[in-house]
């Protein structure tokens, strides 16, 4: 579904993502941890160009999104949902606009469809109740609840999550890994930087280790976990388990 | 003391209604509010056009198109607000339209309009930049274009930042167009200077019109307010 070819970015003189190669499957829920700084954020904004590459190339079923055009990014764009570690809800607009701003934006649904589609994410996630409220009223979790579902309004094929639990107090990190977990149930096509390895060990169909640019190592999370080769990795997994 | 009050009523009296004179005040004082209105409409136009070139180079990839612009936007904002509004509604009038048929009314609201302009599109861009980052990024990864995030997310959120600073800009604007007697206009000031030299008196008239300007900014203030209240809704918690 995306392949990335001799992927490298560089921030001015600093080399972020050393010529990564990579390959996600339809279905595939990619779990990535690693340091901070290690460029796996970077890596993940470089899926959907949100940072744009320096060199290397992006495909996206088939289609060679570091070569599109502005007009195809967008459009490519309407496939890849992501969740932001500080939620980005649109403060100005109800949690129901928010929903459903951009599908009747682009003309993919009216808005009565828009709607009646939001009050279903909403009934959900178990929040209809707050679909003509402003985010300001909301909780950080009920906040990063809503973002994924903004996301899902517009049916997207694949979800990027970054870190989307780091910016939440403690107690409602849960109701947003419940959620995640559930799309990953229901085979949505997840790729995931995030410290939560409970999360990891629990959803991730394949575990991805980066440092300084590099993917160090990648396995299913019981050999991941149990089994880490790489020094780097060792040292990590014995800090934050 | 009867006296006193009597000679006041009188003064204000010829000030005001011998000889029908309001009138010369309450068409003054149209002229100066369509001056500041259409002044206002160019300031908030081309400042925009302005904010948004800034905005752009400053966020964009670099491209020489949006240099250039900025560049140009650059120098202008420094000539304009580096000089003075007199000095500029002299230039126009005198200069750059002497030879021109227009009424200078038409001067007046394009004096204003430009200066106000330059002010204004730093007002502007600097409510842009105030919105988060991260609002844009939210717009674009659901596939909105950047115009599209621009207008239905940042533009909305920008204004609420920009309304206040915008509003002093306005009230300052209405006051500056007191000058445009120079130029030949007949705003409500020209008008009570007409007739403090008709009575040989200049406190009534002068009174009058600081009254009539101070009206109309502290109706402007309330209606701002009001504006700025109910976008501040979604504050709401």
């Amino acid at each position: 579904m995306i392949d990335v070819k001799d992927l490298n970015k560089y921030f001015g003189e600093n080399h972020v993502l050393k010529n990564l190669n990579e390959h996600i499957e339809q279905g595939e829920k990619v779990v990535i941890v690693g340091p901070s700084g290690s460029g796996k954020s970077t890596f993940l904004r470089c899926l959907n160009l949100m940072e744009k590459p320096t060199s290397g190339h992006v495909i996206f079923e088939g289609h060679d999104i570091t070569e599109a055009k502005s007009k195809e990014v967008n459009q490519i764009r309407q496939k890849m949902g992501m969740v932001f570690q500080h939620f980005n809800l649109f403060p100005h607009l109800t949690i129901k606009d928010n929903i459903t701003l951009a599908p009747v934006k682009l003309g993919i649904m009216s808005k009565s469809d828009a709607e009646k589609k939001a009050m279903e994410l909403l009934k959900r996630v178990g929040l209809e109740d707050k679909a003509d409220s402003y985010p300001a009223q909301l909780s950080g979790g009920q906040k990063q609840r809503i973002a994924i579902v903004r996301s899902l309004a517009m049916n997207p094929e694949v979800m990027l999550f970054d870190e989307p639990t780091s910016a939440l107090d403690p107690e409602m990190v849960g109701e947003v890994l419940d959620l995640m977990k559930q799309l990953a149930e229901d085979g949505m096509t997840m790729v995931v930087v995030t410290h939560e390895m409970g999360f990891a060990r629990e959803v991730a169909s394949r575990v991805m280790f980066m440092a300084d640019g590099h993917i160090l190592e990648q396995n299913t999370p019981e050999e991941f976990f149990a089994n880490p080769q790489n020094d780097r990795l060792k040292d990590f997994l014995s800090k934050v388990l | 003391m009867g006296n006193w009050l009597m000679s006041i009523w009188e003064s204000f009296d010829k000030a005001f209604l011998v000889n029908n004179r309001y009138i010369a005040y309450l068409e003054g004082f149209r002229t100066t509010l369509i001056i500041s209105f259409f002044a206002v409409l160019l300031g908030v136009g081309v400042g925009l056009i302005l904010a948004i070139i800034k905005y752009m180079a400053n966020h964009l990839e670099k491209n020489i198109i949006l240099t250039v612009l900025n560049w140009i936007a650059n120098i202008y904002i420094a000539i304009i607000r580096g000089t003075p509004v007199y000095v500029q509604l002299l230039i126009i009038y005198f200069v750059i339209f002497a030879k021109s048929p227009l009424p200078p009314i038409v001067s007046a609201v394009i004096c204003f309009g430009i200066n106000s302009s330059a002010y204004v599109a730093e007002i502007i861009r600097a409510g842009i930049e105030a919105v988060d980052g991260g609002q844009m990024e939210a717009g674009r990864s659901l596939g909105l274009s950047w115009g599209q995030t621009m207008i239905s997310i940042i533009m909305p959120q920008a204004i609420k930042n920009i309304l206040p600073a915008l509003g002093n800009e306005f009230i300052v604007l209405i006051k500056e167009t007191a000058i445009v007697g120079t130029i030949t206009v007949l705003d409500v000031t020209r008008a009570a200077q007409n007739v403090a030299v008709a009575t040989f008196d200049y406190l009534p008239p002068l009174l009058i019109t600081a009254a009539m300007y101070l009206v109309v900014v502290v109706i402007l203030t309330k209606l701002l307010g009001t504006l700025e209240r109910r976008l501040a809704q979604s504050d709401r918690r």
